[in-house]
């Protein structure tokens, strides 16, 4: 019966609680065997400089790497510390295995072009940090930017970029969420480019770069703003009021000579206070179906450009959020902008110069910094082939004391040379006030002689290195296909929580419930479920020049159990996960019989999963 | 004794959809005198009483009526006529529909009637366990098939006798749980109670080998001080968002060479090796109700080599009974496959309900 056990209901002390013990776990039937004693110590806890990479048979890595895959077109998921690929997600290319860019949704998406050049992947975000949501990702080929649904870790969404080219540096707003997300053009180019504007092309004076904010949610441009300078890496601050480009071709020139022929070059900062305003006020120009801002010099307020020295690279902002920090590329600095002056500098109190609070010497050609959210930072440098970690307080304070400080470069705490030639450099949850200081992963432009030699055209070679002691200790090489250019290392239980092992079957308005064959004329429509090992249908009878369109429902609700659609001889293949549905259309050009067949192993008897078109003619 | 002349019956389905499926559907024609040897049958709710003469000889149920969630490999429930007498003494049961693929894994249809008919005359008022009371020689291999249908025999059955009073019910008072939270260490949990712990030596299975072949560990997770402390703050509120109302949540972690996993979930999406029995009511665990768990947070836990996290679907669980934990371990010797089966109670600590 209901016996209330007086409990004291402002806590319960640890020894009363540990008296209670005992009574229950008695074993019952043979063969059950009492706890012992002996509890085991957990032995991972390992020391500052440390960490172990290995992650043993039934384990899981404790990040999600998320990599650009440059002009393969795609994005990897990559286990961290063991840098194994998890999965490629296909999304500006065409993907044979999985069917992106064969079936009908993804062409949607696609809209026929299937050359991409991811560089930048990004999470979206709440208050700072990754929340879980989407990646996004930039196409510097054909001007686009994708959004990935990290629940089924598929595109989404694909908005064209009109106006912009060489559509590179792409960050999403940090704070208070990702409601932005900003992306560059590196390319200036005639604004509109095309045959209503002849005269400019042979005037580079005429041409533009283009800062493009787009609404994450809806995947839709707000606006553009329009400079004279080319832009080439983002950052947003973590107060959603700036965002960021540096430039390395403010010269307008369109010949490298051209290019380099300025000292200085700028960090742009782009205020979004005063970009809503001019949107609210209607200051802006309709260009190619976009709201475009005036944002040159001497025409608006929006943007402020700081001076830095001669072609820089990468601009980070500090997990703090204090610093933005600009790699110098041809000059050997970095330099640290204190975004708490930017302030002061927009409303015309200070020199944009004057944001600048520091100038460390880093090494030859540095590239981009990344974080350990213990005050150093780590930069790639290019041509030294080394990642540099310094600590960004003693170089503001070396900058104080002058030059003689900080010829002595005792802001340098440590530098490790890796193989060969660093492009990007990412430390585990970097570009977040959650930075943690554990995993840095460099990923280096040349492999050379790290591998087993697979020919003329090598791949690249992304070290992993630890950086939770004092010194970088390089881990781990991992080969990497062209051609990763950045990454974002995220922990597991931010993404984890999100992922799904089956789709929501009526998402896709297709999802076929029961198998059928209907004709419209010269079009057939096949509707077909699959469950292991069979399709619904057994054959279809198609007539010769038939359209015909085929969805696939997969009605397996067993995680990882996917089914694969390939028709023979006519150059479809395509998968359907866990109650995915898709579909393609064709033309049934080719009479004969042709068998459609599972691709995917599903199933003890996969090889018999398979149905029959048979064409007539 | 009478021999029953059994007619497979291909079931022919209209629709396109399963039209391949025949090949694994077994339906058989029955009647309620298959199971329990009766003059006459009085259809009731649920159950038809059998009477010779008079004189009530026992009962006949269709298994679908009680325990219709209970899936096979197929993903659907093996339907199941089952005779019981007045003392709860099982006197027939006939599989009259499944879909279990057993062909795949190189059984005949024979295995399956051979397994079945290890039940007449066995009681279903004391356990009938996998590895244990029933023996999984016919059908060795297919363990999602044996195990979900000895929980599809034993769960109607049991469900019947408490219906007619052959099983007495416990009077339950619904109690809840204590949402206080206690920071404890891992050997804290164990010794309240809050962890239960199953071990099985080498020897226990007569292998060669020291010490344990296996160490499980498991525990109701809904206390905040089980799951808190187990879990971490953050993948306890997650998961607390998950569970619907009336669900609980039991983690299950392993160490040593023996698994509690295996790998029948990764095909055929149950967990065959393991199941909690609470009163009448079995629950196997599928892999929608399963996330993986690789860290007790719990201090002092020890590193582990396989966890998960199962969700106890529906409302018929209480979290605040006692239930049994029952382990099926395939091993081998030498080629040969054997099973052993381990039980081990548990029941929150007193001081973690209310």
């Amino acid at each position: 019966m209901s016996e209330k056990k007086s409990t004291d209901k402002k806590g319960l002390k640890r020894r009363d609680f540990l008296k209670i013990a005992g009574a229950v776990g008695v074993a019952a039937g043979t063969g059950v065997i009492l706890p012992k004693e002996k509890i085991f110590a957990r032995s991972s806890k390992a020391k500052p400089g440390h960490l172990s990479n290995e992650v043993k048979p039934g384990e899981l890595d404790d990040y999600y790497g998320f990599w650009s895959g440059g002009h393969s077109g795609e994005v990897r998921i990559i286990g961290v510390p063991s840098m194994r690929e998890i999965k490629r997600i296909p999304v500006f290319n065409m993907d044979v295995a999985t069917g992106w860019g064969i079936t009908n949704e993804s062409k949607k998406l696609l809209r026929g072009r299937y050359t991409g050049d991811t560089h930048h992947v990004h999470g979206s975000y709440k208050n700072g940090t990754y929340d879980g949501r989407y990646l996004f990702v930039n196409d510097k080929l054909n001007n686009r930017v994708a959004r990935i649904r990290i629940d089924y870790m598929e595109v989404d969404a694909i908005v064209d970029i009109p106006n912009a080219q060489g559509i590179h540096g792409l960050f999403p707003q940090r704070y208070p969420k990702t409601e932005w997300v900003v992306a560059n053009s590196e390319f200036q180019v005639p604004i509109p480019n095309d045959e209503t504007n002849v005269t400019a092309f042979n005037n580079p004076q005429e041409y533009y770069g283009l800062h493009t904010i787009i609404d994450a949610e809806r995947m839709s441009i707000v606006c553009q703003v329009l400079v004279d300078e080319n832009m080439d890496l983002a950052a947003t601050d973590y107060k959603g009021k700036y965002s960021m480009a540096t430039s390395y071709n403010s010269e307008k020139g369109v010949t490298i000579s051209e290019m380099l022929a300025s000292d200085y070059d700028y960090l742009l900062i782009f205020h979004w206070g005063r970009i809503k305003e001019a949107l609210k006020k209607g200051n802006y120009k309709w260009i190619s179906g976009v709201k475009v801002i005036d944002g040159r010099k001497g025409h608006s307020d929006i943007v402020l450009r700081i001076p830095v020295p001669k072609n820089p690279h990468g601009v980070n902002v500090s997990p703090d959020g204090k610093y933005a920090i600009c790699s110098g590329k041809v000059s050997p600095t970095c330099t640290v902008v204190d975004l708490d002056l930017v302030d002061l500098a927009f409303e015309g109190k200070i020199k944009p110069e004057e944001c600048i609070v520091a100038q460390p010497e880093i090494g030859l050609g540095p590239l981009h910094t990344t974080f350990d959210g213990r005050g150093n930072a780590y930069t790639s440098v290019f041509i030294d082939s080394t990642n540099v970690k310094w600590n960004i307080q003693k170089a503001i304070e070396a900058e104080k004391k002058g030059p003689e400080e900080k010829k002595k470069k005792e802001y340098i705490v440590d530098v490790l040379d890796i193989h060969y030639q660093v492009g990007h450099i990412m430390a585990s949850m970097a570009e977040t006030k959650e930075a943690d200081g554990k995993w840095l992963v460099s990923l280096n432009k040349f492999s050379k002689d790290r591998f087993i030699n697979a020919g003329p055209y090598k791949i690249e070679n992304d070290q992993l290195v630890d950086i939770s002691g004092e010194k970088l200790r390089l881990v781990h090489d991992s080969p990497a296909y062209a051609e990763p250019h950045d990454c974002i290392i995220v922990r597991r239980d931010i993404i984890e929580p999100h992922v799904k092992d089956r789709v929501e079957m009526f998402e896709h308005p297709l999802a076929v419930v029961e198998s059928s064959v209907e004709r419209k004329g010269n079009h057939v429509i096949i509707r077909m479920t699959s469950t292991a090992p069979v399709y619904g249908l057994q054959e279809v009878r198609l007539k010769k020049g038939d359209k015909v369109t085929l969805i696939v429902t997969n009605h397996d609700e067993i995680s990882d159990l996917s089914h694969g659609v390939a028709i023979s001889n006519y150059n479809i293949n395509f998968v359907i996960a866990p109650f995915q549905t898709k579909s393609v259309t064709f033309t049934a050009d080719k009479a004969g019989v042709f068998w459609v067949y599972c691709t995917n192993f599903c199933h003890a008897l996969h090889l018999e999963m398979r149905m029959r078109l048979i064409v007539e003619p | 004794m009478r021999v029953f002349k059994i007619l497979i019956v291909f079931i022919l389905v209209s629709s396109f959809a399963y039209a391949q499926w025949e090949f694994f559907e077994h339906r058989y024609k029955y009647e309620l005198s298959d199971v329990l040897k009766a003059d006459r049958f009085v259809k009731k709710d649920g159950y038809w009483e059998g009477y010779s003469g008079d004189r009530l000889v026992g009962y006949v149920f269709l298994s679908k009526d009680w325990t219709k969630d209970l899936v096979g490999y197929s993903g659907k429930h093996m339907e199941t006529l089952i005779g019981m007498d007045t003392q709860g003494r099982l006197t027939g049961v006939k599989v009259i529909y499944h879909s279990e693929p057993i062909v795949l894994i190189g059984l005949k249809e024979d295995n399956y009637k051979r397994f079945i008919k290890q039940y007449p005359g066995k009681s279903i008022l004391t356990p009938l366990r996998v590895g244990r009371e029933v023996s999984m020689d016919a059908i060795t291999g297919a363990t999602v098939t044996a195990v979900v249908q000895n929980a599809i025999i034993t769960g109607s059955a049991r469900k019947v006798a408490t219906k007619v009073g052959l099983l007495e019910t416990e009077e339950v008072v619904k109690r809840r749980i204590s949402q206080q939270y206690m920071r404890l260490n891992w050997a804290e949990l164990i010794q309240t109670g809050a962890i239960g712990v199953l071990k099985v030596e080498y020897k226990d299975l007569g292998l060669e080998g020291k010490g344990d072949y296996i160490e499980v560990y498991f525990g109701l997770l809904d206390p905040p001080t089980v799951g808190r402390n187990i879990l971490g703050n953050k993948r306890y509120s997650e998961l607390r968002g998950r569970l619907k109302q009336g669900e609980s949540a039991l983690f299950v972690v392993a160490r040593g060479e023996g698994s509690f996993k295996g790998s029948g979930y990764a095909r055929g999406g149950v967990f065959d090796r393991f199941n909690i029995e609470q009163g009448e009511r079995v629950f196997v665990f599928r892999d929608r109700d399963y996330r993986i768990l690789t860290e007790v947070k719990a201090s002092g836990a020890p590193d582990i080599k396989e966890g998960g996290v199962f969700v106890i679907r529906g409302e018929e669980f209480d979290p605040t009974r006692p239930f049994k934990f029952n382990l099926i371990l395939p091993y081998r010797v030498g080629a040969k496959k054997l099973f052993k089966s381990f039980t081990v109670e548990y029941r929150l600590p007193e001081s973690l309900l209310e």
